[in-house]
């Protein structure tokens, strides 16, 4: 075990800080501190140049293959990266889907024409990603897509039919990952296939749902005859689900550095608080500040054990990795909760009409959706339950 | 001894519920959140009717001469719609509060009879809230100041729109001039009337939240029979079935000291502290875990604007910080319990206080 970083990496860590400092200026200057989670709606353009231009720095997809236009960077660079990138107040990544999910998926799963055909694009900043899973009747129960591909010989295109719903940025994005039904008379996680999907085409139907935060993150993605090239399915038909198993464990690994340290930004922002209105002088109120930074601290510790470890190259979990998602959501959900205790009766007020909420207050709302999204917290416990602990699964009903 | 209601007020809940039920609904609430007031005055005329606004009112000014008890659970039903009408207000704090100076000044025997025949509305300003809700359609506020309180018209008060995260909810910062011609009550009196009016406000959001919380737990226990997942109902679940157990659970043990306060209210005002506070923060953890657990167990959809748990949650969320949040009334609880002549003990149970 060795808990410090080399001289090396230290030196990696001034070039990083000064880069942002003199890049973080300007046009970009209003993006500190915004576009994290709940806060997606906030700028799209502005942070999409601010994509391009950390592109140009060299400092997007940095932990992938040199060969795959990423910088090849160490586990122990990209925690600093994303260290020095919170520290920084750099905003939200408009490229996190692409980079973090679409991108690694293709690199492990994908043919060599679509890495060719896609990496640059994730690279450069210049091509946003949304991942089409979820849909009405496939939430918790994600294998229970009805979305259906269909070959059409004719065309030599896939035709894609069907509804997602939760997909997160779609309005801004360029491509769509979805999974779809390859072989109708199939049920449950076989038949499916894994398809890379152009927006921006007249199949392809985007329509907003409004949160209780009053904006829109979340959209539903409506495919009639959406059209997909036939060699733009990862893998073959019928390896759908394998795919989208291994991306979500992508979805729990280097992603989770920089999320903690937008928690700690936040906690921060909740101490200041309590510090303004003299809510820290109350000993519930202490001990459960006391108590966040505790657990955060806990959570950091364990994504590093997480990553030095290093799981399956095909994104398996290990399990440690298990536990992740469950603490953090749980704990973010309680951070919004302390904070609002933090500003008492000041938290029901508005920043401004018609429904502005505050920075802590779209925090609150926002951390309801993080114990659902991603699997709720009992999907969760499940998880952990089966697999961590070899528990039996309850009895499955026939699906018909 | 006999912890129940009598027959004559579960009809009178039953019959006020079966009209809250049917008025208020959640379309009704969001059809409001784009009007300008937010407010119906034919709803307030309707309630005026079933002489909900004259139940506290004394008999001399035309009320029915009841008390908190006769209140309280219209209030939790008032709570399970979500009424955005200050009724719950109206009834249980502006009302004692006029009744206390009636022999004092003449103004606040006509206000009173004024109220319970639905000509005028009266809003109440108090230090534990900094805003007044509803000031908008008052046309009259009690409002505080140092130890005194005042009455003033609507036309001699400037309201400044503080927009709430409840979008039913309307909150003024009130501009205003104390003068002794505005002033109603001082001194000790002054003090000891605002110590009641926060326990009667205390007691009106408890009973408001225990009826959110059941209400949020009946839309769960709905919406986890219907929707689907793994073949068949989420509901049968015991991740799920367990989340609602644990709300159902508290926000029936919250209901014993709701009604607890309001009898002690009701009969010994002066010693209503402690059990005000714990109905406060029992209800307020009712409301608060129901809120999680229900948008928990609703998943994704809970998370919308077009679903109706949020019209619930987000009212829940406001009246736990309002007349005192969970903090303010634990602390007079320890500082209660603490007390080296507190009256603990099993023989202690229905004293004056504890």
């Amino acid at each position: 075990m060795k808990l410090s970083f080399s001289p090396e990496d230290e030196q990696f860590r001034v070039e990083v800080a000064q880069w942002l400092q003199q890049n973080l200026t300007g046009e970009f200057e209003k993006l500190k501190f915004r576009g994290g989670p709940g806060d997606e709606h906030m700028f799209p353009h502005e942070r999409q140049r601010w994509e391009q231009k950390l592109a140009e720095g060299g400092w997007t997809c940095i932990g992938w293959p040199q060969e795959c236009g990423g910088r090849g960077c160490s586990i122990e660079q990209q925690v600093i990266f994303n260290e020095e990138y919170a520290r920084a107040g750099a905003p939200g990544r408009a490229g996190h889907i692409g980079e973090g999910l679409a991108g690694p998926t293709i690199i492990a799963f994908g043919s060599d024409a679509q890495k060719q055909k896609y990496l640059p694009g994730i690279v450069a900043g210049t091509e946003l990603w949304c991942q089409g899973y979820s849909e009405p009747g496939a939430g918790s129960d994600l294998a229970n897509v009805k979305t259906r591909a269909r070959f059409d010989e004719a065309k030599g295109k896939w035709l894609i039919n069907g509804q997602k719903v939760w997909t997160s940025l779609a309005h801004e994005s360029d491509y769509c990952f979805v999974i779809a039904r390859t072989d109708p008379d199939s049920v449950a996680h076989k038949g499916l296939g894994f398809f890379l999907v152009k927006m921006a085409q007249p199949g392809v139907e985007v329509r907003g749902i409004q949160q209780i935060t009053g904006t829109s993150e979340f959209n539903e993605v409506f495919f009639d005859n959406a059209e997909c090239d036939a060699e733009d399915i990862v893998g073959e038909p019928g390896d759908g689900w394998k795919v989208a198993m291994g991306l979500l464990g992508f979805e729990r690994g280097v992603s989770t550095l920089g999320q903690q340290m937008q928690f700690q930004n936040e906690l921060n922002a909740v101490i200041r608080e309590a510090r303004a209105n003299g809510a820290d002088h109350n000993p519930v109120i202490r001990q459960r500040i006391a108590r966040a930074h505790a657990e955060l601290k806990i959570m950091r510790y364990n994504s590093m054990r997480m990553l030095s470890g290093q799981g399956g190259s095909d994104g398996s979990l290990q399990k440690e990795a298990l536990i992740y998602k469950l603490f953090w959501a749980t704990w973010h959900r309680s951070l919004g909760e302390l904070a609002m205790d933090v500003l008492g009766p000041d938290s029901q007020i508005l920043e401004d009409g018609p429904y502005q909420l505050t920075r802590l207050q779209s925090m609150y709302l926002f951390v309801r959706s993080d114990t659902i999204y991603g699997g709720t917290n009992e999907i969760q416990r499940n998880i952990i339950a089966e697999r961590g602990l070899g528990m039996p699964k309850e009895p499955k009903v026939a699906v018909q | 001894m006999d912890f129940t209601f009598t027959e004559d007020q579960l009809l009178f809940c039953d019959s006020v519920k079966n009209f809250l039920q049917a008025e208020i609904t959640p379309e009704s609430l969001r059809a409001s959140w784009d009007t300008d007031t937010g407010r119906s005055d034919e709803l307030w005329q309707t309630i005026v009717e079933l002489g909900l606004t004259a139940m506290l009112v004394p008999e001399a000014q035309g009320g029915l001469g009841m008390n908190e008890l006769d209140f309280i659970l219209l209030a939790q039903e008032c709570g399970r719609v979500a009424l955005a009408e200050a009724l719950v207000e109206t009834a249980l704090v502006a009302t004692p509060l006029l009744s206390a100076l009636v022999d004092k000044d003449p103004r606040c025997a006509s206000l009173l009879e004024k109220i319970a025949s639905g000509e005028i509305r009266v809003a109440v300003g108090h230090p534990a809230n900094e805003l007044v809700s509803d000031a908008h359609v008052a046309d009259w506020l009690l409002l505080p100041s140092g130890d005194q309180i005042h009455l003033l018209a609507r036309d001699q008060v400037k309201l400044v729109t503080q927009h709430s995260v409840d979008p039913s909810r309307r909150l003024f910062t009130v501009e205003w001039k104390a003068t002794d011609e505005t002033c109603l009550a001082g001194g000790p009196e002054g003090v000891q009337l605002l110590a009641a009016s926060l326990n009667r406000g205390a007691l009106g959001c408890a009973a408001q939240l225990v009826g959110l919380a059941e209400a949020m737990v009946s839309l769960t226990v709905d919406y986890t029979a219907d929707r689907h997942q793994f073949g068949k109902a989420i509901g049968t679940n015991q991740a799920l079935k367990h989340h609602m157990a644990n709300c159902a659970v508290k926000s029936e043990f919250a209901k014993a000291p709701l009604y607890r306060a309001a009898y002690t209210l009701s009969k010994a005002p002066q010693n209503a502290d402690f059990a005000v506070s714990h109905a406060k923060v029992a209800a307020g953890e009712a409301a608060l875990l129901a809120a999680k657990n229900a948008i928990q167990s609703f998943g994704a959809m809970g998370y919308t604007w077009e679903c109706d748990l949020h019209i619930f949650m987000k009212r829940a969320w406001a009246l736990d910080k309002f007349w005192g949040h969970t903090g303010f009334h634990k602390n007079r609880l320890h500082q209660w319990l603490m007390n080296p002549n507190a009256k603990i003990g099993a023989d202690k149970t229905f004293g004056i206080q504890g």
